[in-house]
C-alpha cells in the first residue's frame, strides 16, 4: 500500500445559496497524516466528501496521485472512508465486513477470508473474525471498520471523526494505534475532526477551517506556536485574549493599549500605530511574577484553581477579562490575598489584527 | 397480570382481560373452530330414500286390502305384524329424511374433485406468482422512497399511493376492468393506432388470460407489500449504503448483500400479506374474468356456501386454503430466518 497526494484545485462547494466551502486550494501529500480542524458546520466534512467522491465540487477539482478525480463515483476512486458511527455491516460477521471490499471486486472466497483475517491480525483483532460487530467494544469495532476500509488497498483513508464516539481513555488509546496504523501501511491519512487535541497528538499537518475557509495550513507546531489569525490561536489550544488598540510598533514588536494596560508582543500582521488589534498569549507562557519583572506584567484579582492533575488552571480577571494561567502542579495555592501580580514575556505574546476568535469555550 | 392490577386497579384490569378475552374467544376461536367442525362431517343423504318411502307405502296398502280379506283369525294376525314392521320401517326411514345422520370424518377433505383440486393448485401458483410480481415491483418503489427521494418527494410519492386506498377495492377492480376490457382504454388506444379493429372483433382479449387478474390484484394489494418493506428499508442506516458504495460495491450488490438482508423481516411480511390476500381474493377473479377464464378457488369456495349449499365441503375447502396460507407463513419464516417478532414489529 502506498499513500497518493491529494489536490484539491480552486475548489468550490455551494448548496443552493450557501456556499459550503469557498475557493480553496489544498494539498496533501503523498503517506502523511493530514488533519482537517475546525468546529461543526465549518465545511470540514464537505471537504472530506468531495474527496471520496460522494459530492462534485460545484467548482475546480480534486486530484488524487495527480490523475483528475472529476466525475468519478466513490467506488471508482482510491480512497476509502471510515464513517462517524463506522457503518459496520451489522448482519455480517467481522471478517465478512472486512472482506466486503473484496467482494464486491469478484475476489475468490478463500483469498478474501485469508486477507480479512490477515487484517484483522494487524488491527489486533484475532479470534474475533467470526463475531458480529454487534458483539464487540466500541474501540473493537473501530479496528475492524479501519480494517474494512484497508482491506481494499487504498491510497487515501478518509477518516469522519471516527473516534467521537469513544470515551476519552480509549479515545486516547485509539489516537496511537491509528497513528501507528498510518505508519505502518504509509497510507495517506486524512482526518476530519473539531477535537484540536486530537489533531495535535496525531497529525503531521493541521488545515484550520471556519465557515468554509481554510485560515491556516501547518506543521502541528506551527499550527500551536505560530497561530496567522485570532480564530486559529483560540480554537487550537487555549490562549488569553487582550484587546486592545496599537500604540506603538516596529518591525518586531508591537505595543497594544488595553483597558487593563499596555503590553508588548510580536507584531506579526506588521501593524500599525492606531490599528484595532488583539494580544494573545498561551496559558502556560504567562506566570506568576516571583522575582525577576518579565517584559510585561500587570495585577489581576485570583479567582479559583481546577486541578487538572499534571498542571492546574489558574483562573484569574483583569476587571471583566479573564486570564488563565497553567502551571506545574508542584503546590496548593490558597491563601491569595488581593491582586497577585502576573506577567508574560514580549516573545510569548502576540499582537494581530482584530478578527473573529473562538467563543465556543 | 400483578403489574397490570398495580398500574390501573382492579376494576379496570377485569375489564382488559375480559374484553381480550372475549376478542380471542368470539373473534379469533370460535369461528375457526365453527369452521374446523364443520368441515368435518357430512350428512350421508340416501338418494333411493324417497323411494324406499314410496314403495314400504304401497306395500303397506297392499297388506291393508290383504288384511281386510282375510277369513281367518290366525292369516289376519300375521298380517297385522306385517304391518306393524312396515310402519316401523316407514317411521325409520321418513326420520332419516327428516334428521338426516351426521357422519363424523375426513370425507370432506378427501372427495374434491380432480378438477377443483386443479383449480385450488392453480389457485396457489397464481397467488405466488402474484406475491412475486408485486415483490419485483414494489421493493424497488419502496426503496426508492425510503432512501432516495427527498423528504417532500417521498411524501408525495407516498400519498399517491395512499389515495387510490380512499377508493373501494371494488371501484379500483372496475377501473382495471375498463382499462383491459375488450373495447377498454387499451384496446381503443390500439383501434386509434389502427393495430385492431372492434368491428372486426380483433382486440386483445385480456380479460381471458390470467395476467388480467394479476395486474388488479397487484395493484389492490401493492400497499400491503410497499408498507412493510418501506418500514425496514427506512430503518436502514444510511451511510451502510455510502460504506458499501465507497468499498467499491454495485449498486446490485448492496442490494443483495446489504439492503435486502436488512429488508428481510419486511420483505417476508409483504410477501405474506399478499399470498394471503390474493389466493383467498374473491372479487378481483370474480369481476376481472366475468367468466371468461377459468375459476379461482374463492369462488369456488363461494359457490360451495351460496350455490350448492353444501356448507359441510365450503368449510373443508376454506380450511384447506387457512392450511395452505399458515403453511407459507412458516416457509417464509423459515426460508427468510425471520422470527414471530421480527414479523409482529
Amino acid at each position: 500500500m502506498r499513500g497518493k497526494n491529494v489536490q484539491l484545485e480552486n475548489v468550490v462547494m455551494r448548496f443552493g445559496d450557501f456556499t459550503a466551502v469557498h475557493q480553496t486550494n489544498l494539498e496533501v501529500n503523498a503517506g502523511e497524516f493530514f488533519s482537517v480542524l475546525g468546529p461543526s458546520g465549518c465545511g470540514k466534512t464537505t471537504i472530506l466528501r468531495m474527496v471520496s467522491g460522494f459530492m462534485e465540487p460545484s467548482e475546480g477539482r480534486v486530484l488524487i496521485g495527480g490523475e483528475d478525480m472529476t466525475g468519478k463515483g466513490p467506488n471508482k476512486r482510491p480512497t476509502a472512508l471510515i464513517f462517524q458511527n463506522l457503518a459496520l455491516f451489522p448482519l455480517m460477521s467481522n471478517w465478512e465486513n472486512v472482506a466486503f471490499g473484496l467482494e464486491a471486486r469478484g475476489i475468490d472466497k478463500k483469498t478474501r477470508r485469508n486477507k480479512a483475517y490477515e487484517l484483522l491480525a494487524l488491527v489486533g483483532l484475532s479470534g474475533q473474525e467470526m463475531k458480529k460487530p454487534s458483539e464487540l467494544s466500541g474501540g473493537q469495532r473501530q479496528r475492524v471498520a479501519i480494517a474494512r476500509a484497508l482491506a481494499v488497498e487504498p491510497s487515501v483513508l478518509l477518516l469522519d471523526e471516527p473516534l467521537s464516539a469513544l470515551d476519552l481513555k480509549l479515545r486516547q488509546h485509539m489516537r496511537a494505534e491509528l497513528k501507528e496504523i498510518q505508519r505502518k501501511t504509509g497510507v495517506t491519512f486524512i482526518f476530519i475532526t473539531h477535537d484540536q487535541g486530537e489533531a495535535l497528538t496525531m497529525s503531521d499537518r493541521i488545515a484550520v477551517m471556519k465557515n468554509g475557509v481554510i485560515e491556516q495550513v501547518g506543521r502541528t507546531d506551527d499550527i500551536y506556536s505560530k497561530p496567522l489569525t485570532p480564530f486559529v490561536a483560540t480554537f487550537v489550544g487555549e490562549n488569553n485574549v487582550l484587546p486592545g488598540r496599537v500604540t506603538n510598533a516596529d518591525k518586531d514588536f508591537a505595543q497594544i493599549e488595553t483597558a487593563h494596560g499596555i503590553f508588548r508582543g510580536r507584531n506579526q500582521d506588521s501593524l500599525k500605530p492606531g490599528n484595532s488589534a488583539m494580544l494573545f498569549v498561551r496559558p502556560e507562557r504567562a506566570a506568576i511574577v516571583n522575582g525577576t519583572t518579565p517584559d510585561n506584567a500587570f495585577d489581576a484579582r485570583f479567582e479559583r484553581r481546577d486541578l487538572e492533575g499534571a498542571f492546574v488552571n489558574l483562573h484569574f480577571r483583569l476587571g471583566d477579562n479573564p486570564f488563565i494561567v497553567h502551571e506545574a502542579n508542584l503546590r496548593l495555592h490558597n491563601g491569595f490575598d488581593g491582586p497577585i501580580q502576573l506577567g508574560f514575556n514580549a516573545d510569548d505574546a502576540v499582537v494581530m489584527a482584530s478578527g473573529e476568535v473562538n467563543d465556543d469555550a | 397480570m400483578h403489574s397490570l392490577i398495580r398500574s390501573y386497579g382492579k376494576p379496570l384490569t377485569s375489564l382488559f382481560v375480559c374484553l381480550t378475552a372475549f376478542w380471542l374467544l368470539v373473534m379469533i376461536a370460535l369461528p375457526q373452530a365453527f369452521m374446523i367442525e364443520h368441515s368435518l362431517w357430512h350428512i350421508d343423504r340416501d338418494d333411493q330414500l324417497g323411494m324406499k318411502i314410496d314403495r314400504a307405502y304401497s306395500e303397506m296398502g297392499l297388506v291393508e286390502y290383504d288384511l281386510k280379506a282375510a277369513k281367518t283369525e290366525k292369516v289376519r294376525a300375521e298380517f297385522q305384524t306385517r304391518i306393524d314392521a312396515l310402519k316401523a320401517q316407514i317411521a325409520a326411514l321418513e326420520a332419516q329424511e327428516t334428521e338426516p345422520p351426521k357422519i363424523y370424518g375426513i370425507h370432506n377433505y378427501t372427495k374434491m374433485s380432480e378438477l377443483h383440486f386443479t383449480i385450488f393448485l392453480k389457485s396457489i401458483v397464481f397467488a405466488l406468482m402474484v406475491t412475486v410480481l408485486a415483490l419485483v415491483v414494489c421493493y424497488p418503489m419502496a426503496f426508492t422512497i425510503a432512501k432516495l427521494a427527498t423528504p417532500y418527494k417521498a411524501a408525495l410519492m407516498m400519498l399517491g399511493l395512499i389515495i387510490p386506498y380512499a377508493i373501494n377495492e371494488l371501484l379500483r377492480v372496475y377501473a382495471w376492468l375498463m382499462i383491459l376490457d375488450y373495447q377498454g382504454v387499451i384496446n381503443s388506444a390500439l383501434a386509434w393506432l389502427g393495430l385492431v379493429s372492434f368491428e372486426a372483433k380483433t382486440w386483445v382479449p385480456f380479460l381471458e388470460n390470467p395476467g388480467s387478474v394479476f395486474v388488479a390484484l397487484i395493484y389492490a394489494y401493492v400497499l400491503f407489500m410497499i408498507f412493510p418493506i418501506y418500514n425496514t428499508v427506512e430503518t436502514l442506516d444510511k451511510n451502510q449504503l455510502e460504506a458499501a458504495k465507497d468499498l467499491g460495491a454495485s449498486t446490485w450488490k448492496t442490494h443483495m448483500r446489504i439492503v435486502i438482508p436488512h429488508a428481510k423481516p419486511g420483505i417476508a411480511v409483504g410477501c405474506i400479506m399478499t399470498f394471503m390476500l390474493s389466493v383467498g381474493s374473491y372479487s378481483v377473479p370474480q369481476i376481472m374474468t366475468r367468466g371468461k377464464s377459468g375459476d379461482w378457488f374463492s369462488q369456488l369456495i363461494y359457490r360451495q356456501f351460496f350455490e350448492s349449499q353444501n356448507w359441510n365441503t365450503g368449510a373443508a375447502y376454506s380450511f384447506s386454503l387457512v392450511i395452505v396460507c399458515l403453511a407459507f407463513i412458516l416457509i417464509m419464516m423459515k426460508s427468510f430466518k425471520v422470527g414471530i417478532r421480527d414479523i409482529a414489529k
